[in-house]
């Protein structure tokens, strides 16, 4: 979190998660090109242009089939959330991947016709009545269109100036990206490769995709439908110290009850932030503190610890009968509200 | 009964100790999956034939322009007398610029072979330099045609200079548009074969009068086809007279 803009806020751990990706784009590549092609036994080595243009595509794909299954990997098992946290690094290099692929092909099989490349590209673009024929080389481009929209709008700068659910709804954009990835290769690439090794691993890492997704679906659509009325959230003494409980009040809105000792306060379950999901969080420094990206909160009045200014909903309680109830009415976000006082023995 | 207090990581602080171990796991598996991956899909990628540039080379023979120019070899150092040779512009460009008002004469010509299987190509130099008449007209060759009857064929059009070797692949959907651009350029369209006619797969595409017939193969490049025309050999080249309402996607 932050009160003014970087390009990007360097810690420790980012630096570990981007060797990571650089690593994996490192090997790929050169196992791609110096190891793996030379094995292929190929009667007559492939042009470098295609070598490389397969190198990269191909890395890209699978890159954003990763950056896909990471947010329902968290979901389903909370220990992904770090690999969620500098999600947006992971975005931006595959988009830098993807571009190397399409440079590649546009000066290869788009080069060499006495006229300008992206001009051949367009004259070329033939066959968009059929399925198979259908120029593969516009939805690539559609992809990457979308993927250097996210990549462009990742920054901090972008979610505040468009707000959180304008920024998450734009960067849903990643769906339609891969959708059009899946196209250009299945009708592409995969019709080309006579091998069933890349056909499986690409049908593979798509019904992992949906599958995955599916999954958390389920999870999530199981929390949607638990006791929502008014409200009955938990005993005081189920919900661990530093922690949280999440109670659904309807299908979109839920609340994290957290517990500081023997005081406990409602919020807001979503994040000023990116909507994250707090009452997935802990009590850090004697704020609530966001799993996905470290925003923090009092949980008293739902306001971030000067000098930061992103305040979040809260939640009025009561204590009755053992339980702990909640105002359905949420409060203005940054209401003070007075912890319920409950000694857990 | 109280649940084992979970690790809980934030960005900017230190790793929990319960996770590192995961993480770093988690790190290896995509590092080496990763190396595993790209080894399993590079070292299984298909074969894309014997097709390629074969070095410099020249030729005296005499020109056929129609349906696009090929050489029938009378001599030449790289050439056997009979041989007969598709012939290609620079880049994505056909040979009927340099090729005009020398049909039927015999020619020098010079410039790049390229070979794939039967089929045998040269990529002319630029200009007079890679196509000009031969000083000598006395020179014959008597060009047989043989006539191979009416047939149904299954495979791919491609054009004839990529899938000769100036591109590697130079065939397939991947390489659809590269394709398209080759022949609007004057590249000439070679069907290949499912199966061999006649000893060959590959087979020079023209109208049913033996003309240039681009404009009515280009929605179909680069996919599975059947098609139905004549066949006839000039010199060692198959000839595919297509009727082109016939032409049918098969895949």
């Amino acid at each position: 979190m932050s009160v003014k803009y970087v390009p990007v806020q360097w810690n420790k751990n980012k630096w570990l998660y981007n060797a990571v990706l650089v690593a994996m784009v490192v090997g790929y590549i050169a196992t791609y090109i110096e190891i793996g092609t030379p094995a292929a036994g190929l009667e007559r080595p492939l042009d470098n242009a295609t070598l490389r243009m397969r190198a990269f595509g191909t890395c890209a794909l699978w890159m954003l089939t990763v950056i896909l299954c990471i947010g329902p990997l968290a979901r389903l098992d909370k220990r992904f959330l770090p690999v969620l946290y500098n999600r947006r690094h992971f975005g931006v290099l595959t988009s830098l991947v993807a571009f190397t692929h399409a440079t590649y092909v546009l000066g290869w099989y788009f080069a060499f016709s006495g006229q300008p490349p992206l001009t051949a590209l367009f004259e070329s673009t033939i066959g968009f009545g059929q399925i198979l024929g259908f120029p593969i080389e516009i939805l690539g481009i559609a992809a990457l269109m979308l993927l250097a929209i996210l990549s462009a709008t990742s920054h901090d700068f972008w979610l505040a100036f468009l707000s959180a659910p304008v920024w998450k709804t734009l960067h849903l954009l990643i769906y339609p990206a891969y959708a059009l990835v899946v196209a250009h290769v299945a009708l592409g690439y995969f019709q080309d490769s006579r091998n069933p090794v890349f056909g499986v691993l690409f049908i593979g890492s798509a019904l992992l995709v949906a599958g995955l997704h599916l999954a958390a679906y389920l999870k999530e659509r199981k929390v949607n439908a638990a006791q929502i009325d008014w409200v009955k959230a938990c005993r005081p003494q189920d919900i661990e110290d530093k922690r949280a409980a999440i109670v659904p009040l309807s299908k979109d809105e839920r609340v994290a009850i957290f517990r500081t000792g023997s005081s406990f306060s409602a919020v807001s379950n979503a994040c000023a932030h990116q909507g994250g999901p707090l009452g997935e969080g802990k009590i850090v420094y004697g704020c609530v503190t966001c799993p996905w990206h470290g925003f923090s909160y009092k949980a008293r009045n739902g306001r971030s610890p000067a000098p930061f200014t992103e305040m979040i909903p809260t939640y009025n309680m009561k204590l009755e009968d053992g339980f702990l109830y909640i105002d359905r009415k949420a409060n203005q976000p940054g209401t003070d509200v007075e912890p319920i006082e409950y000694e857990v023995t | 009964m109280t649940k084992p207090v979970e690790p809980f990581f934030v960005g900017w602080g230190k790793v929990p100790k319960a996770l590192r171990h995961f993480l770093a796991s988690f790190a290896a598996v995509l590092i080496v999956g990763f190396v595993v991956i790209s080894y399993a899909t590079s070292s299984t990628q298909t074969d894309t034939g014997s097709g390629a540039f074969m070095g410099q080379v020249q030729a005296t023979g005499i020109l056929q322009n129609n349906p696009y120019p090929i050489l029938h070899v009378i001599e030449s150092p790289q050439f056997a007398p009979g041989d007969t040779i598709l012939l290609s512009g620079n880049g994505k460009r056909g040979a009927f610029e340099q090729a005009e008002g020398l049909d039927g004469q015999v020619v020098e010509a010079a410039g790049i072979r390229l070979d794939r299987g039967s089929l045998k190509g040269m990529q002319l130099r630029n200009g007079r330099r890679g196509l000009k008449a031969a000083e000598d007209q006395a020179q014959s060759l008597e060009v047989d045609v043989e006539q191979l009857g009416r047939w149904s064929v299954q495979g791919e059009i491609c054009d004839g200079k990529c899938l000769n070797g100036a591109m590697r692949p130079g065939t397939g959907l991947a390489h659809r548009a590269c394709a398209s651009l080759c022949l609007l350029g004057g590249v000439a369209p070679v069907f290949v074969s499912a199966g061999e006619i006649d000893g060959s797969e590959f087979l020079l595409m023209s109208g049913p009068e033996g003309r240039a017939i681009t404009d009515a193969v280009l929605d179909y490049t680069a996919i599975f086809v059947e098609v139905e025309g004549d066949v006839e050999r000039h010199g060692d080249m198959l000839v595919f007279k297509i009727a082109p309402e016939t032409i049918k996607v098969i895949k």
